[in-house]
């Protein structure tokens, strides 16, 4: 476009069509006609004048210099100042700029130094807009919000009253009309919480609303009916009466309720005796209202009260189990036999059991927590006995819970040992302590229902005073918790006689009775477990089954105390390991034997079976046989570590050594070549098996394990020696059973074979008796089949079949939208440290331009206002040398005139 | 002048032991013949002053030394007649009176031999002191502060000159008198103290060995347990400064370097092992071969047949000299043939219950640690030690585990003991029907020859299942994936069934350990012949019904 700009705006102008050529008359009226298109056409008019305005002011916009940067297809409408890629409003933005300044700091300016002054809080009277009615309006609005504010919409008698005194008037005439108020009752609560705008044009609407229905209203009148237009006094009278009348209702409504309250309150008498389904008799005397509601009524209230409370404490019916059936029951034992198996093979792979152990104790805990019963009768049941009477205290309660499992089984009061001899004792006595009082019921007791009567010896045990039974065992001791105190107290029975005082302290000192008993009971348990080893010292056969018995008291002990009993152990492994690892005695192959028994030996990992092991396989492995009595002390131990491995059939390198060893070693000669890899000693002088053809083979006992006092015969020492052979051999048959399956089991038990085939040569059979050699031949042929079953079902190893391990990648990290102006700081405190120092500075230079731009400003509006002075005094004094020279000229002329006036006179005087 | 102040200083320490030993000596003398000793010892302090004021009382020396000869009878009088000579001699040598001088006139010169004789004579009087155990080590101060005057002033020189006759008189009754603490006290004292006290002690030692016709086993136990004694090996020449009698003044003096005092000990040791030693002593030595003794040596080469022959003995003494014999291979070029067979040859029954297994192992570990050794050789070690393992303790079972994983890494060839799957279809069939025979041969002495590569190791597969939890452990790793790079040994060597079990201990019960649910019917005693029940081993092996 080219010409001067003159050119240009007219040329723009007559583009818009803003300007054109001169319309006709009748083109202008039809245009007027049209006053919709007139004002869309006036709307077009100033949009468009404001573009061409834009147009040619080429500082009203900051542009790219070059146009947009690159060309982009957006789905955004392209408008021109996108296009153009206009950033900024210069000219306006200093424009608001200016504005701002004027109506903050210009007023600052202006107020500084200055205190005090009157803010003009009146309505409506900056705002141009309102006509004076308005105003008024307005105030009236406002005057009501803040009466109305503490009042509700059931304040009935109270906002009147108020209302009257604070209405305001004019001419003792109140000023506002009632009616509004009145009607305003249904909305204003909406109103009431906008904000002041909101109020307003809520206001006004309704205002107008009135207005628009006066207006009606005239229409109305105007139009349709003759009615005369009503004034405005009468609409509002109307509308107070209308208010009114709604009041009054509500009063009325409110009487209503009042009254049937009372009437309520005089029939409460009969409704409380519905509601406790008293007798009617009372409410029925004559007494009358007035007694009613005298006293009578007070004590039926307190009594209501106290009811109401009752009621309240009163704890809600549970539902409960449904009682189980034995089928259900014995199912129950079943799978918690599984469930406890399935956790032992779990421990034996070395699997962690802990959380599921949690559960379980968390599930028995809660079991035990209602109730024990409920175990105890699964338990009780195990065995297929039943309840039991019930009225009395249960044996469980009495702290019998597991023991009697094994109190209650067959085999103890089964004819033979001495120990059922007092199982029996026990029972007889029970019965004739019963027969007192149950006469009718001793069949019962004796015959079937032994439990009951187990379960009673807790509180006879109690009842009875000090004093014993029959076999002088006394019925209540005091708890022994260390060994010497255990001699001390029960030193004086018989040793058999020893577990029925054990379960009588058991009973006596039960958890349940005292709070100290956990205490006493648990260093009772080491106590035991100190004496059997004690008792094991001074073995003899009869003390077997006692040993037995008091370790499986010990072993239900250890359910209860499993810390107590399991450290007692363990110190005597450690003693063990002090003191003799090498010579143990028959108290500590007792011991072990225990532990082997309470503990299950299966597990992977055991805090007391882990060392006892190690004991055991520290003699078989490090002990060099001197005596036959050392050989008999590992035949034992070889005994109790297969035990031991019995069901996890873990294999044991001592105990193959311990054995070969021994064969080798009593073998009546020495083999010419090596047997096998196992470490050998050589004998001492006489232990090798000389001439005992003639022997009987024998058991081993205890008793070997010891030296004797006196030297063994010859006769004696081959018997024990055949025995030890014997023994070695079965151990070794059992062993090759057990460890069958193993993987290397033919290099284990090839030696083993040659080492009895040695034994079974004729130089070396011939010293031996018949039915050993016989032993050891069978012994040979099991084992050698067993070496080749194990052969042909051996595999090459296959160990390796691991998915192969992936190398490690490490993937370079890509940014998706990199911008080189941005950081990529991996520090993340220093990026957003960065980060603000940025803004920071961004900030400050902000900060700095709007201070330098308030600076300015304040110049300029100073200049201004030192211009304005300037001017004003200019033009004052200009003013003030007007007037003077005014009036001087004035004087000057009047003396003038004075002198050609004198002059003249002079001259006319002349 | 030093060398008086040393010998002042030689006296009180005399003084000081006898001040010791006063007390009773004083009590003794009271309760019995009080009066006749005190007469003696006056008269030996008479005598001594006498021979100080004038030559004529030379003649006092003959009758002191004839008490100092009597110490059977009458020790306390030997002593102090012995000391009185010493203080005499000491003085006269200072004077010079036993020099042998050109210009002396005849009757000097009979003096001077007179009193060298008798000088000789009291010699023989300290050294025979040295059996004694009341007398020994004040015999043995004298002897030296005498032997210092002697080395001094006994030529008339201007440099000390060493005394050998005396010397070697006190080295061979040192080693030859029955009193331990004489010789504790000249290692104490001197040996420790002196570099040319000891240099001169390793030659004495030699020559008394050497000169000897016959040495029955107890000298030869003393004059080792002597030798060992000399442990400090001197760092370099600068650090013999310590001298008893002079420091030489030449620098090329042999006392002053370093390399001739250990040509000294090397030939002192040498002397001792051609005497032929026990298996015992033998043993000892091949103990302390590379703490003390060869420090000693210049030529260790000298070693070699030493050692050779007892790597050739076998037994417990082949596995104290491997790493002597080691040593000389590795460092002084020893060509052993079949080091690796006779290595293997070691790996015997009792090789894991030895007491020096760790130390064997650790040589293992390094004579296995090349990667260029054969894998068919690695492979019998390996298999070998399997073999071993299945009658091993734990602690020792513990080591060759991650042991052999080390070995696995380094020879990748060797892991198809652990993987092996067969290839061809025949070849599978016949391990179904026949199972697998060990193609391993055991008693094969060559380890290139024993094709144990061909072999499984299904003996650590066993001990996967060691009833020791820690060990099955241990024994798993050669079925997992090898992601280790190695094992360090030294974290397994050094276990034994008492460490085990104080592991164990050491564990505080916290938890409340599992407790077998059933409790059993029997333990001892028989069950019922009615019930299912089986017997444990226990009850059927044991005859618990009598003793």
């Amino acid at each position: 476009m080219a010409g001067s700009q003159l050119k240009r705006l007219k040329a723009s102008l007559k583009d818009q069509g803003i300007i054109g050529p001169q319309k006709s008359k009748k083109q202008k009226r039809q245009n007027a006609q049209d006053a919709k298109a007139s004002t869309d056409k006036r709307l077009q008019r100033h949009e468009a004048l404001a573009s061409i305005r834009e147009q040619f002011n080429p500082f009203q916009f900051k542009t790219n210099a070059r146009g947009p940067k690159f060309e982009v297809t957006t789905n955004k409408p392209q408008n021109d100042k996108l296009a153009k890629g206009i950033q900024g409003r210069p000219g306006l933005a200093k424009a608001t700029a200016e504005q701002r300044r004027r109506e903050t700091l210009l007023v600052e300016m202006q107020r500084r130094n200055k205190v005090g002054g009157i803010v003009d809080r009146r309505f409506g009277e900056d705002d141009p807009n309102m006509t004076l009615e308005d105003k008024m309006m307005e105030r009236f609005a406002r005057e009501q919000m803040k009466s109305h504010k503490k009042n509700t919409v059931f304040d009935l008698e109270g906002s009147d009253d108020e209302q009257e005194q604070v209405t305001l008037t004019h001419a003792g005439k109140t000023l506002f009309l009632d009616d509004i108020e009145a009607g305003r009752d249904d909305f204003d609560e909406d109103v009431e919480d906008m904000e002041s705008d909101d109020e307003r044009s809520a206001r006004k609407k309704f205002l107008k609303r009135l207005r628009a229905e006066e207006e009606a209203a005239e229409g109305e009148g105007e139009d349709g009916q003759p009615e005369r237009k009503k004034t405005k006094k009468e609409v509002m009278e109307e509308v107070i009466a209308k208010s009114k009348a709604f009041k009054y209702e509500r009063q009325a409504a409110k009487e209503e309720d009042d009254d049937l309250r009372v009437e309520l309150d005089k029939e409460l008498g009969e409704v409380q005796s519905l509601l406790f389904q008293m007798k009617p008799k009372e409410t029925k005397e004559p007494k009358g209202p007035a007694v009613m509601s005298g006293i009578d009524l007070e004590t039926l209230e307190k009594e209501y009260n106290m009811r109401l409370k009752q009621a309240a404490r009163e704890a809600r019916a549970e539902v409960t189990d449904r009682t189980k059936t034995d089928e259900e029951k014995a199912e129950e034992g079943v799978k918690r036999l599984k469930e406890m198996e399935e956790k032992r093979l779990r421990r034996m792979r070395g699997e962690i059991v802990s959380d599921d152990e949690e559960e379980e104790e968390q599930k028995k805990g809660k079991k035990k927590g209602d109730d024990q019963e409920a175990q105890d009768e699964a338990d009780e049941d195990e065995f297929g006995l039943g309840k039991g009477i019930k009225l009395r205290m249960t044996a469980t309660e009495m702290g019998l819970d597991d023991e009697d499992d094994f109190l209650l089984e067959d085999d103890l009061i089964a004819s033979g040992s001495e120990l059922d001899m007092d199982e029996d004792d026990m029972s007889d006595i029970d019965g004739s302590d019963d027969e007192d009082a149950y006469d009718p019921d001793e069949d019962e007791l004796v015959n079937g229902g032994e439990d009951g009567e187990s379960k009673e010896v807790a509180t006879k045990l109690q009842a009875q005073s000090k004093g014993g039974d029959e076999d002088g065992i006394p019925y209540t001791f005091t708890c022994p918790e260390s060994h010497e105190q255990l001699l001390e107290i029960l030193g004086s029975l018989p040793v058999t006689k020893l577990p029925v005082a054990v379960q009588r302290i058991r009973a006596l000192y039960h958890p349940k009775l005292d709070a100290k008993n956990k205490e006493r009971l648990g260093n009772f348990a080491q106590a035991l477990i100190e004496h059997i080893a004690y008792l094991g010292e001074k073995f003899e056969p009869s003390l077997f089954p006692t040993i037995e018995n008091l370790i499986r008291h010990v072993h239900s002990l250890a359910k209860t105390f499993p810390i107590e009993v399991s450290k007692a152990y363990r110190s005597r492994l450690e003693e063990i390991k002090e003191e003799r690892p090498l010579a143990l005695t028959v108290g500590d192959l007792m011991l072990l034997t225990a532990i082997g028994t309470t503990y299950p030996t299966s597990d992977h990992f055991h805090q007391v079976v882990t060392p006892a092991m190690l004991s055991i396989t520290r003699y078989l492995g490090q002990k060099i046989p001197q005596t036959l009595a050392d050989y008999s002390i590992g035949a034992y131990l070889s005994i109790l570590a297969l035990q031991y491995q019995s069901f996890s059939k873990r294999y044991v390198p001592e105990f193959i050594n311990f054995c070969l060893n021994t064969l080798y070693s009593l073998a009546s000669e020495k083999p010419k070549e090596k047997l096998g890899l196992f470490p050998v000693h050589e004998p001492a002088a006489g232990i090798r098996v000389k001439g005992a053809s003639k022997v009987t083979v024998r058991k081993l006992n205890c008793g070997d394990c010891q030296q004797p006092k006196s030297a063994r015969s010859a006769s004696e020492e081959s018997a024990l020696k055949v025995a030890i052979i014997s023994t070695i051999t079965s151990v070794l048959r059992t062993a090759s059973e057990t460890w069958c399956k193993l993987p290397a089991f033919y290099e284990t038990f090839q030696p083993a074979q040659r080492v009895l085939q040695h034994l079974t040569t004729k130089s070396n059979a011939a010293q031996l008796p018949a039915a050993l050699v016989k032993q050891l031949k069978d012994t040979t042929t099991s084992i050698s089949r067993l070496l080749q079953l194990a052969q042909v079902s051996r595999r090459p190893l296959e160990l390796h079949h691991h998915k192969p391990l992936a190398i490690k990648t490490y993937v370079p990290k890509f940014e998706d939208s990199f911008d080189p102006n941005k950081h990529y700081d991996p520090d993340r405190e220093r990026a957003e440290l960065a980060k603000l120092r940025a803004e920071h500075k961004k900030e400050r230079k902000g900060a700095l331009r709007e201070l330098r731009k308030d600076a300015a400003f304040m110049q300029r509006e100073n200049l201004k206002v030192k211009k304005a002075k300037d001017e004003a005094y200019e033009k004052k004094y200009t003013r003030l040398v007007a007037e003077i020279q005014g009036s001087e000229g004035q004087a000057a002329n009047e003396y003038a005139r004075e002198k050609a006036a004198r002059l003249k006179k002079k001259k006319n005087a002349r | 002048m030093p060398s008086t102040v040393k010998d002042k200083a030689a006296k009180s320490v005399v003084k000081r032991k006898r001040s010791e030993n006063g007390e009773p000596i004083k009590k003794r003398r009271k309760s019995e013949a009080g009066e006749e000793k005190e007469d003696l010892a006056s008269q030996i302090q008479n005598l001594e002053s006498q021979i100080n004021e004038s030559k004529k009382h030379y003649n006092n020396i003959a009758a002191l030394i004839e008490y100092a000869e009597k110490q059977n009878e009458d020790p306390k009088t030997a002593i102090a007649a012995a000391e009185a000579l010493c203080r005499v001699f000491v003085r006269l040598l200072a004077s010079g009176s036993l020099v042998k001088r050109k210009d002396a006139s005849e009757k000097d010169a009979t003096v001077a031999k007179w009193l060298r004789d008798r000088l000789t004579d009291h010699h023989k009087a300290l050294v025979a002191m040295f059996k004694s155990t009341k007398l020994a080590t004040q015999a043995l101060v004298l002897a030296m502060a005498l032997l210092k005057a002697e080395a001094q002033y006994l030529e008339g020189k201007d440099e000390a000159v060493f005394h050998w006759p005396l010397f070697n008189a006190i080295i061979s009754a040192l080693l030859t008198s029955p009193v331990e603490e004489v010789r504790d006290e000249f290692c104490d004292k001197f040996i420790d103290e002196y570099d040319d006290i000891r240099f001169y002690t390793f030659e004495g030692i030699k020559d008394f060995l050497t000169e000897r016709e016959s040495v029955d086993e107890e000298l030869q136990n003393t004059v080792f347990d002597f030798l060992l004694k000399m442990e400090d090996v001197p760092e370099s020449s600068e650090d013999l400064e310590d001298f008893y009698i002079e420091q030489p003044s030449k620098k090329k003096h042999p006392l002053r370097s370093l390399s001739q005092h250990k040509k000294r000990a090397q030939e002192a040791w040498l002397a001792l092992m051609h005497l032929g030693l026990s298996k015992e002593q033998r043993k000892k030595v091949l103990d302390v071969m590379a703490s003390s003794i060869a420090p000693w040596f210049i030529k260790p080469e000298l070693l070699m047949d030493f050692l050779t022959d007892c790597y050739n003995t076998g037994g417990s003494i082949s596995l104290l000299a491997l790493s002597g014999v080691f040593y000389l291979i590795q460092e002084r070029n020893l060509d052993y043939p079949s080091f690796y067979q006779k290595l293997y040859s070691l790996l015997d029954t009792d090789i894991l219950h030895s007491k020096y297994r760790s130390r064997f192992f650790r040589l293992l570990d390094t004579f296995l640690g090349s990667s260029h050794l054969p894998a068919v050789l690695v492979a019998s070690f390996i298999k070998r030690l399997a073999r071993l393992a299945l009658n091993a303790p734990p602690s020792a079972i513990v080591v060759i585990v991650p042991w052999f994983y080390n070995l696995f890494k380094k020879h990748p060839l060797t892991t198809f003991m652990m993987h092996r799957v067969p290839r061809t279809k025949e070849e599978k069939e016949l391990i179904e029907k026949e199972g697998v025979l060990d193609p391993f041969l055991p008693d094969e002495e060559d380890p290139m020859e024993t094709h144990a590569i061909d072999s499984s190791l299904w003996e650590i597969v066993q001990l996967q299942s060691h009833y020791h939890p820690n060990v099955a452990t241990i024994a798993k790793i050669i079925s997992e994936q090898f992601t280790k790079q190695s094992y360090n040994l030294e974290d397994f060597l050094d276990h034994s069934y008492g460490s085990l079990i104080d592991a164990e201990m050491s564990k505080e019960v916290k938890k409340a350990p599992v407790i077998e649910f059933m409790i059993p019917k029997h333990i001892f005693t028989k069950a019922d012949p009615g019930t299912e029940q089986t017997d444990s081993p226990l009850v059927s092996l044991w005859d618990f019904g009598s003793s």
